[in-house]
């Protein structure tokens, strides 16, 4: 479980970037953090594994203070996913990139292998597995990074802005990477621009604008017609089934699949 | 310009008299372009370096016999102390010229100038394009190192684990700046970098009379000075 009490964090230039949040995420959970470019998003998330601390307030995990731990101890609980996969891949080939992590967490033999294989398999990057890095796509550079995080299996997987650079192919890979560390009962928390890939992927959608919590619900709820003035205020465009529902007198439905349902159920 | 010749000269002299007179130009600018604030961390930066300066000179000048005073097994010596003085001015001055350089001269308005000036636009860019690469190079070091700590790499551990973590952090540096330098060229070509004809300016650089005086006696002295030293005319201790 993660809780965060009270967060501020300010820059050493003076930016306010978190301006006290209070959040409660369950062991399990998959949430979606929303809101405008600089709304303090990939603040909060660094948070999590120690790489910035706070200002003031408390990152708890697993209720440890998150501010006593090393980062290299907190790595092993909460993986983090960057946005640029450029600024992390440094090996010559795919497999010890991937295994990086997971050796630094003093995995080592058959161990190793096996969580390096499986990590390449759910992002569908097997067969590349002995490829140099920088030969591939930047969608697939992309999902390399994601793999090498996946591998440390640590219980909470965070990803900032997954899908930028992702085809159709790209997204739902990834939306079935989300949807098997749920089922294995892991934590995921991810940032994005995209809301239909929010909607469809994330139980609990969160909205930040200027680094404090606006909005916290369920898809429907937080992309319901009420909320669109404030959603419109830090930028964030509710996903097209949402709008196709409202406009059709349906309610709020945020994904493909409460539209059709919704248009069903009024049909018959 | 005035802070590169008080720089240069810092650099180049010795003695007491020198650089306690590009510290007065320094002093001067400082409080003529009102820095103040700003200028601040410049000095306390130095300070660490100054303090190992003065120890290590004033206690372990070779063969200085005449001593000033002793702590403990250490002996100050007189031609140690005054060593130590004239290197710690020498350095203030030089360290602080560039720090006014730095404060007072917008990238832009130094490629503008450099360019009327005559210096081809290649040169020129290549002056800015180093000058604003540091900060960029900076933000990007802070992302990768960021990055690997994320993945469980530590950078606090024994000397053969950050040994081992040279290659993680260098390599995403390394290949960054080559895609960097790749977009430059294809960014630069698209926009008629390598044209023939002369650009015109835009914004021409306001140039006072006093300035002009100012820098030219600067510049000669700066060019009388080093040829001085070259030739072996002002003696080096
Ligand atoms: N290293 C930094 N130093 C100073 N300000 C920063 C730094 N990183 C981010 N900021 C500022 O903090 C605010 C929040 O940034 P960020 O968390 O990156 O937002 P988001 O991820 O939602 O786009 C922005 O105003 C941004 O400019
Ligand atoms: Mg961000």
């Amino acid at each position: 479980m993660i809780e965060i009490h009270g967060l501020v964090h300010v820059y050493p230039d003076g930016t306010r970037a978190i301006d006290g949040v209070d959040l409660r995420v369950e062991d399990g959970e998959r949430i979606a953090i929303i809101g405008q470019n600089g709304s303090g998003k990939s603040t909060l998330v660094r948070h999590l594994n120690g790489l910035l601390r706070p200002t003031s307030g408390d990152v708890l995990i697993d209720g440890e203070s998150a501010a006593d731990q090393r980062v290299a101890a907190l790595a092993a609980k909460v993986g983090l996913v960057f946005q640029d996969p450029d600024r992390q891949i440094f090996a010559g080939r795919v497999q010890v990139e991937v295994g990086f992590g997971p050796r630094n967490l003093g995995l080592r033999g058959a161990a190793l292998d096996a969580s390096v294989a499986q990590a390449l398999a759910a992002v569908g990057l097997a067969s590349e597995a002995n490829r140099n890095p920088y030969d591939l796509g930047f969608s697939k550079r992309k999902l390399l990074a994601l793999a090498s995080i996946l591998a440390m299996g640590t219980p909470t997987v965070v990803l900032d802005e997954p899908t930028t650079g992702q085809d159709l192919r790209g997204v739902e890979r990834i939306q079935g990477v989300v949807a098997d560390l749920h089922a294995a009962g892991r934590t995921v928390i991810a940032v994005s621009h995209d809301m239909r890939f929010v909607a469809e992927t994330f139980a609990r959608v969160v909205v930040m604008e200027a680094g404090r919590v606006t909005l916290d619900g369920t898809p429907a709820e937080v992309f319901a017609a009420a909320n669109w003035e404030a959603l419109a205020r830090t930028y964030v465009e509710p996903p097209l089934a949402s709008r196709i529902g409202d406009r059709l007198g349906l309610g709020s439905t945020p994904t493909d699949g409460a539209l059709v349902g919704a248009l069903v159920a009024k049909g018959a | 310009m005035i802070a590169l010749c008080t720089a240069a000269l810092a650099f180049v002299l010795r003695g007491w008299l020198a650089p306690l007179v590009a510290l007065a130009v320094v002093g001067a600018t400082v409080a003529g372009a009102r820095l103040g604030r700003s200028f601040v961390p410049f000095v306390l930066a130095t300070i660490p370096l100054l303090i190992s300066i003065v120890l290590i000179n004033s206690f372990l000048y070779p063969g200085a016999h005449d001593t000033v005073f002793t702590i403990g097994p250490f002996r100050a010596t007189g031609t140690g102390l005054t060593v130590a003085g004239q290197a710690s001015l020498r350095i203030l001055a030089f360290a602080l010229s560039v720090a006014v350089f730095a404060l007072t001269t917008p990238t832009d308005d130094l490629l503008a100038d450099l360019e009327q000036r005559g210096l081809g636009r290649r040169a020129s860019f290549v002056v800015g394009a180093a000058i604003q690469t540091i900060p960029r190079l900076a933000a990007r070091a802070g992302e990768i190192a960021d990055s690997q700590r994320a993945r469980g790499l530590d950078t606090q551990g024994s000397l053969w684990r950050r040994v081992r973590g040279i290659v993680p952090l260098a390599a995403p540096m390394i290949s960054g700046a080559l895609s960097e330098v790749e977009e430059r060229t294809m960014a630069l070509e698209a926009r008629a970098f390598s044209a023939p004809n002369r650009r015109a300016t835009i914004r021409p650089m306001p140039d006072t009379k006093l300035e002009r005086a100012l820098r030219w006696l600067l510049g000669l002295a700066t060019v009388v000075l080093i040829a001085a030293t070259v030739t072996g005319r002002l003696a080096l201790p």
